[in-house]
């Protein structure tokens, strides 16, 4: 099969976002389906049916709207007919289309991606052409949420943050522990923390 | 609570929900449809008051809200809540009648808030969301704040940089460390002491090289070669007091009157020489009466005033009469009596300036005592004390005091304002009274010892009243002969004439042939006695008057040489004793010097710790700031922006611009982030949302703000609910949004709440939220309800079936 980069760079994307490849053509209520290239999610996503189409070359005339829009609505009435839960997300992948693909959004979701710059092998030809991919397709991809800072009680890496800031050598380690203890008392406590340890050094008395 | 699900829900006569309907939630996603006033926002509403006791949206709409939650014509309703953790139940419970509402169990106020605020989506906020964040201000109230706040717990940060604050202002630091103004004071006043002894010493110093100067000119001018130092005092002072020249001056003296009676024998033998011999025998007839009539005339009065003088003056050595010596007496008396006059002179002057100086004294240390009482009875707290009450005043608003409750009133003592002020102008006055007063006491204290160090040189002067009397007597005896000498002068210069011409008559015609041997006798006699006295003979050409004229010059000279040269000594001694009293006083003024000083480098020492320890607060309190602001911007910029830019392009990959925030580089707990739109392929700054979105995407941003919230916070409840969330979405949006709702129920654990009110979106969703695996589950509820019946929920719970359609062309 000669794939598009385009098309493979997607294809390899998804696979890493947990899809998996179908063999195409594939076979619903008896009849047969060809697109470029289908893919399929599994767990939350198993009901995600993903339609390759390369509107670059022109596979089964891709090239044009009403083509794609002909075959994607057979397989819907196919599904239909099949009782299939299956959700249908067609992916425009290359050139635009010559036609109107409107109302393919009536029978499915449907995601463009254009020319992007994409080497032999499939690979975005650099971090940003990525994301660019990415965010074309990111409905699919499983959302990664970054690490939340949680931190409950306001203990932790606030104050760690803190203490690390300040060099041993900037401020007084007892006055610091003084200050970070008072801390968890509120601002009043923190107050007396400090007064206390600046009475200390104004006391006259000798100190041993 | 992070695993528990909504279970069920049992809602009767509640808003627009009439009868009671049981409505189970128990499924990963539920999916609520109804027409437009079928009760779907009357159910979501009812799962909030259930749970927090407070609908928050229509408290923001109408605070008096909970009268109008009871179904119009019902008499009582009530919400039932349960939600399931792990298989532990829990129960919530609400009832509703004509007069209110009331909540007999809820959630705990951090979840309840985590409800209200991150969980459940009401209808009315959506479209208000970008508006409150968008004119959210700084305040600790505002939404994004609370949204930090939710987030990262900055509390303790918040806590250090307020209670650290007062460290900014030294008048604040000083309210909060009350030992701060009292060593400042202390400092001041040792500051000035170190000046004052300084000062002193200074001019103690100058004082003694003055001396050390005068005195070393002295030395030099008796002749001494000793250097002139503090450590060689003793040794000058001996040798001033060495007698040597005053024996010297006797000397002179002696030789002066024998050089005196040389000339007065030579004078007579001249004058002898000139008479003739033939008038010599009557004349001494005649000079012999003369003399005889004088003698008994005087002769008594001045044989008196001779032994008088003889008394008075023994080393002028008399011999018989006066005759002669008058002048010389006179000279000798004044001198001696000038002396006398300047001893009592001095004396008095001393005595008078001993007393005046002792009162002085006096007065100065009683002026100590008293400014030390003074002192004593001054707080040192006093400036601290009116600065609190200064404070306090502003919380007198009637007589009772604000402190111990008790109405100064009954005192009748005028208000008790003015009392306070009245106590915190006395206390001000006070404060600064103790530097005045500290300034007085170092001014006084040198005052003291310098009339110490007077009294002390007046005393090593002082003479016995006895010895005053004593020389006040002989000075009166003196005077008294000087006058009488003087009075008879003429008449003892008569007698003398008269006896000299009876002698020289008597003796003319003996001495007429001894004259020349005489005269040849004197000669020598003058001569030797210029041997005798260190000087030339007299030369061969050298009359009798040029040799004695010259010898007595001589004589003279060496007199007031000598005299002189006592009176330094007398001057050097007295010298040498204010030395010694300086070196005194140096040493006790540099004591005390140091001591001060040691106190004042205490002092100063104690301020600069202190002022060290400040500004390590400062910068505490300054890198609280920086912490904040970065771990704010972090949670901005890596977390809240890239979870609402994943999610919002997720809905709307073809809108090139993307909502964010951009936190300004400023200062942090003025947090004031700004909503933008950023070009999502190039990271361009664009203009707001409102001016860069259409309305649909400004929908998009809003609801994906709202997730993005709910997704950046810890989970403390795993819940979303929206209430009709797509009412201006296109159909693209829709599919994506389905699309969403999905990842977020299936890979984020989120059991998802959604009520929508167009049929073929329902059953798009239904279709789209299907179960997509074994455990997977949805409820569809259908709320219906005709003019004049009760509301009834239909239930649905599709099954996860395996998809079976696609099979491959093997």
């Amino acid at each position: 099969m000669s794939q598009s980069p385009l098309i493979r760079a997607i294809q390899e994307r998804l696979r890493s976002g947990g899809y998996q490849d179908l063999p195409t053509p594939f076979r619903i209520a008896g009849v047969d389906f060809e697109f470029t290239a289908a893919m399929r999610g599994k767990d939350g996503r198993a009901l995600d049916l993903i339609l390759l189409i390369d509107t670059t070359t022109g596979d089964f005339g891709d090239r044009d709207a009403a083509r794609i829009r002909q075959r994607v609505g057979a397989l819907s009435r196919a599904l239909d007919i099949t009782e299939s839960r299956f959700v249908i997300t067609v992916i425009l992948a290359g050139a635009p289309l010559l036609g109107n693909i409107d109302t393919l959004t009536e029978t499915c979701r449907v995601l463009y991606v254009e020319g992007l710059a994409i080497d032999v092998a499939g690979i975005p030809i650099d971090e940003r052409t990525k994301n660019l991919l990415e965010d074309r397709i990111r409905l699919l991809l499983p959302l990664d949420l970054p690490n939340p800072v949680a931190l409950e009680g306001g203990s932790g890496p606030a104050v760690e943050q803190l203490i690390r800031s300040l060099t041993p050598d900037a401020v007084d380690q007892e006055l610091l522990r003084a200050l970070i203890e008072a801390s968890k008392e509120g601002e009043s406590a923190v107050t007396a923390a400090v007064a206390k340890e600046i009475g200390n050094a104004l006391s006259l008395e000798d100190r041993p | 609570m992070s695993n528990v699900i909504l279970k069920e829900l049992d809602v009767t006569n509640f808003r627009s929900i009439r009868g009671h309907v049981h409505v189970p939630l128990d499924a990963k996603v539920v999916l609520i449809h109804g027409e437009n006033g079928a009760g779907k926002t009357s159910l979501l509403s009812a799962i909030e008051y259930g749970l927090t006791g407070n609908v928050l949206a229509l408290h923001r709409a109408d605070p008096e809200y909970a009268k109008h939650l009871l179904y119009r014509s019902a008499s009582e309703g009530k919400v039932t809540i349960k939600t399931d953790s792990d298989g532990e139940e829990k129960r919530f419970d609400a009832v509703f009648d004509e007069k209110g509402a009331h909540s007999r169990s809820r959630l705990d106020p951090k979840e309840a808030s985590f409800f209200s605020e991150r969980v459940y989506l009401p209808q009315s906020l959506l479209s208000q969301l970008l508006q409150i964040y968008q004119e959210s201000r700084s305040d600790a109230d505002s939404p994004l704040a609370k949204f930090v706040g939710d987030l990262l717990g900055l509390d303790r940060l918040d806590a250090l940089e307020a209670g650290l604050k007062p460290l900014g202002d030294v008048r604040n630091l000083r309210k909060v460390v009350e030992s701060w103004s009292a060593v400042e004071i202390e400092k001041d006043r040792r500051e000035q002491f170190v000046s004052d002894r300084t000062e002193a010493l200074t001019s103690i110093d100058q004082t003694m090289h003055l001396s050390l100067l005068e005195l070393k000119a002295i030395c030099d001018g008796v002749g001494f070669k000793d250097q002139v130092t503090p450590t060689t005092l003793n040794v000058i002072m001996s040798e001033l007091q060495s007698e040597g020249d005053e024996k010297q001056y006797d000397e002179v003296l002696d030789r002066q009157r024998s050089l005196g009676s040389i000339r007065r024998q030579i004078a007579s033998a001249e004058e002898q020489s000139a008479q003739p011999i033939s008038r010599t025998e009557a004349d001494a007839a005649t000079a012999r009466t003369a003399f005889a009539e004088w003698e008994s005339v005087n002769g008594a009065q001045i044989e008196k005033l001779r032994s008088k003088i003889n008394e008075l003056l023994p080393s002028l050595k008399l011999s018989s009469d006066l005759f002669g010596l008058e002048k010389e007496a006179v000279e000798l008396l004044q001198r001696e009596h000038q002396q006398l006059i300047g001893q009592a002179e001095q004396a008095r002057r001393d005595l008078r300036r001993t007393v005046e100086a002792q009162r002085e004294l006096d007065a100065t240390r009683q002026q100590v005592i008293i400014i030390d009482a003074e002192i004593s009875q001054i707080s040192a707290d006093a400036g601290v004390l009116a600065s609190a009450l200064g404070e306090l005043s502003s919380y007198i608003k009637s007589d009772v005091c604000p402190v111990c409750e008790r109405d100064f009133g009954e005192l009748h003592n005028g208000s008790l304002n003015e009392h306070v002020q009245r106590r915190i102008i006395h206390l001000s006055s006070s404060a600064a009274r103790l530097l005045t007063l500290g300034k007085s006491r170092g001014e006084s204290q040198q005052t003291v010892s310098r009339l110490e160090i007077e009294l002390e040189t007046l005393s090593g002067r002082k003479i016995a009243s006895e010895t005053l009397v004593a020389i006040d007597r002989r000075s009166a005896l003196v005077g008294s002969t000087i006058a009488e000498l003087q009075r008879v002068g003429p008449a003892i210069a008569e007698g003398a004439a008269l006896r000299a011409n009876d002698v020289a008559f008597r003796r003319a015609a003996s001495d007429l042939q001894a004259r020349s041997s005489v005269v040849m006798d004197a000669r020598a006699t003058v001569s030797e006695f210029a041997v005798l006295v260190g000087a030339e003979g007299i030369g061969p050409e050298e009359g009798f008057e040029a040799a004695i004229a010259r010898l007595e010059l001589m004589l003279r000279q060496q007199a007031e040489q000598l005299s002189n040269r006592l009176t330094l000594r007398r001057k050097g001694l007295e010298l040498t004793e204010s030395i010694r009293s300086d070196i005194k006083r140096k040493t006790e003024a540099e004591g005390m010097l140091e001591a001060d000083t040691k106190e004042l480098k205490r002092a100063t020492k104690a301020l600069q710790n202190a002022q060290a320890l400040r500004i390590q607060g400062q910068t505490v309190r300054d890198t609280v700031d920086s912490v904040r602001s970065a771990i704010i911007r972090r949670v901005f910029n890596d977390q809240l922006n890239c979870v609402w830019r994943d999610l919002f392009v997720r809905l709307a990959p073809s809108e090139p611009f993307v909502p964010a925030f951009r936190i300004p580089e400023a200062e942090t707990r003025q947090l004031q982030p700004k909503l933008i739109t950023v070009h999502r392929d190039t990271g361009e700054q664009g203009g707001t949302p409102g001016a860069m979105l259409s309305a649909g995407n400004l929908n998009t941003a809003a609801l994906t703000l709202f997730i993005a919230l709910h997704l950046s916070v810890s989970k403390v409840l795993p819940w979303l609910i929206l209430d009709d969330p797509v009412q201006s979405m296109d159909d693209v949006h829709i599919a994506h949004f389905a699309a969403l709702l999905r990842t977020l129920s299936k890979e984020h654990g989120r059991q998802v709440i959604i009520a929508v009110h167009d049929r073929q979106l329902f059953e798009y969703l239904r279709l789209e939220l299907s179960p997509a695996f074994y455990d997977d589950s949805l409820v569809t509820l259908e709320l219906i309800r005709g003019p004049r019946s009760d509301t009834h929920c239909v239930p649905d719970r599709p099954e996860f079936r395996e998809e079976t359609a696609l099979l491959a062309t093997a």
